[in-house]
């Protein structure tokens, strides 16, 4: 049996697995994002706790994926078989991209915008939302950015603690010694993450402020 | 009853001190009394003491370093004096809610001040649209102000600030420090990235500019020539120190060293320069 063989006579289940994996990689960096930003932005006003917050997101990148699923099983709520635990472990990967690159996008604005800023009387919210945000949006989409294509990788992973997703494939292909499977769960999940790549990428370039050209 | 009319005299006479220190507070837009400032160890001005009248154009003239951009950033309180006072409308800029003393203050940079990531009518409509003005009045506003500073609202509203010449930056920036219609303006090396030719040009269009409003303005250059044309009296800044303050005819005859060193450029002929 070919690979386009199988891919059309699995087609159903393997729609159903593909849309599991966006769920998981979709919700967990979602979830990184609305986390991760406003640490970002909170560190970049408190010194004292940059050093936690940094430490801690780049000892949860460190730690192997494996491993992370199989300490988060046993935990009450966070933890258990399925999904959630795999987002869990996912946001916790997620978060070192999009907090370094919201606090390096946010002090690497121009120092003379911001007080230009402060100086027409802007709040320190004003000066956020109106100035910073705008300013360094390019550096933080890029920061979500390998975030997302980061998760769909380590997404393939969490088949093993029954998320789901097109890692089901890989391993079920890898066990039962079956390449058109394994293909079958990889090719998709890197499409994936090529596209996620290419239309966070997009939106990036769409978004970003453009160069001073003087 | 008729020792009374001694007494009489003296109220009399204390309230017209009163009323004449009223008087004279009310023509003071600035008044710095002993202000020194310092950032960590570094100290930035020591001991200012000045006055600005309402409607005066001071100009601070000094090589870098010697604290004049401290001293703006005094008055807008983005810097706040270890000793002594500065009193802005007669209040002291500690006293002042800062949000509030900025919002009354224009401020203009040299053109990194205009926001990168917006158009022209967004960057001078920001006060305004800081201060909750409805959209028509704002707009209505920003044609103003650009029609006021010479830039074709129609042609440069929609553009972002890279797409302009520096030149018409700097009317921008102009435009966006008058939107709310401060009585004071701050200037900060505002023409100091202009050629030569588009500067003058510039300055005159200040000139006039400042003859119909009238505001108080306290401009920092190092360009003397600057100094000359555009200032009603001029202030000579050196290490942190207010070494000069004059109207311009009488700067010409100050005894300072550093004043001297500065009237030698203004005094040089053009034809004299050869590169060296």
């Amino acid at each position: 049996m070919g690979f386009l063989e199988f891919v059309s006579s699995h087609r159903q289940e393997l729609l159903q697995l593909t849309w599991e994996h966006i769920v998981i990689v979709g919700v967990s960096c979602l979830m990184a994002t609305l986390a991760g930003v406003p640490l970002g932005v909170l560190i970049t006003r408190r010194p004292n706790v940059r050093k936690v917050v940094l430490g801690f997101a780049n000892v949860m990148q460190t730690v192997p994926s494996l491993a992370l699923l199989g300490f988060l099983i046993p935990l009450p709520f966070l933890g258990g078989i399925g999904a959630r635990t795999a987002i869990v472990a996912l946001v916790l990967y997620a978060l070192l991209p999009i907090i370094r690159n919201t606090y390096t996008g946010i002090v690497s604005v121009d120092p003379a915008v911001v007080e230009a800023g402060r100086g027409m009387g802007m709040t320190n919210r004003q000066l956020l939302f109106m100035v910073q945000f705008p300013l360094a949006m390019g550096v933080i989409l890029a920061g979500i950015r390998t975030a997302t294509v980061i998760s769909v990788g380590i997404g393939t992973i969490a088949a093993v603690i029954g998320a789901g997703g097109l890692g089901v494939y890989i391993f079920r292909g890898v066990s039962m010694v079956n390449n058109q499977m394994i293909l079958a769960g990889a090719i998709p999940a890197a499409l994936l993450a090529l596209s996620a790549d290419f239309l966070l990428g997009r939106l990036e370039r769409h978004l970003a402020v453009r160069p001073d050209s003087s | 009853m008729l020792d009374s009319a001694p007494n009489l005299h003296l109220i009399y006479c204390l309230f017209r001190k009163t009323e004449e220190r009223q008087l004279a507070e009310s023509r003071t837009s600035l008044r710095f009394e002993k202000v020194s400032a310092s950032i960590g160890v570094h100290p930035l001005v020591s001991d200012l003491s000045f006055e600005v009248m309402k409607g005066e154009t001071l100009v601070l003239l000094g090589k870098s370093g010697s604290g004049k951009t401290s001293t703006l950033k005094l008055i807008n309180g983005l810097l706040m004096p270890d000793q002594g006072t500065v009193f802005v409308e007669g209040t002291a800029t500690t006293a002042w809610n800062p949000i509030r003393l900025r919002r009354g203050i224009g401020y203009v940079i040299q053109e990194i001040g205009l926001f990168p990531h917006l158009t022209i009518e967004r960057n001078v409509g920001l006060v305004p649209r800081l201060e909750g003005w409805e959209a028509g009045r704002i707009r209505a506003r920003v044609v103003e102000l650009l029609e006021m500073v010479g830039l074709e609202p129609e042609e440069f509203a929609q553009r972002h600030p890279h797409e302009l010449s520096g030149g018409q930056r700097q009317r921008a920036g102009v435009a966006r420090a008058l939107a709310a219609d401060p009585p004071l303006l701050l200037m900060d090396e505002p023409f100091g990235a202009l050629d030569p030719v588009t500067r003058v040009e510039v300055q005159r269009e200040f000139l006039s500019l400042q003859e119909r409003l009238g505001k108080t303005v306290v401009l920092v250059t190092h360009d003397v020539r600057e100094a000359f044309r555009l200032g009603s009296r001029i202030g000579l800044m050196d290490e942190g120190k207010l070494v000069e303050l004059a109207a311009p005819q009488d700067f010409m005859n100050s005894e300072s060293q550093i004043a001297k060193e500065f009237l030698e450029i203004l005094n040089l002929p053009v034809n004299n320069m050869r590169p060296v």
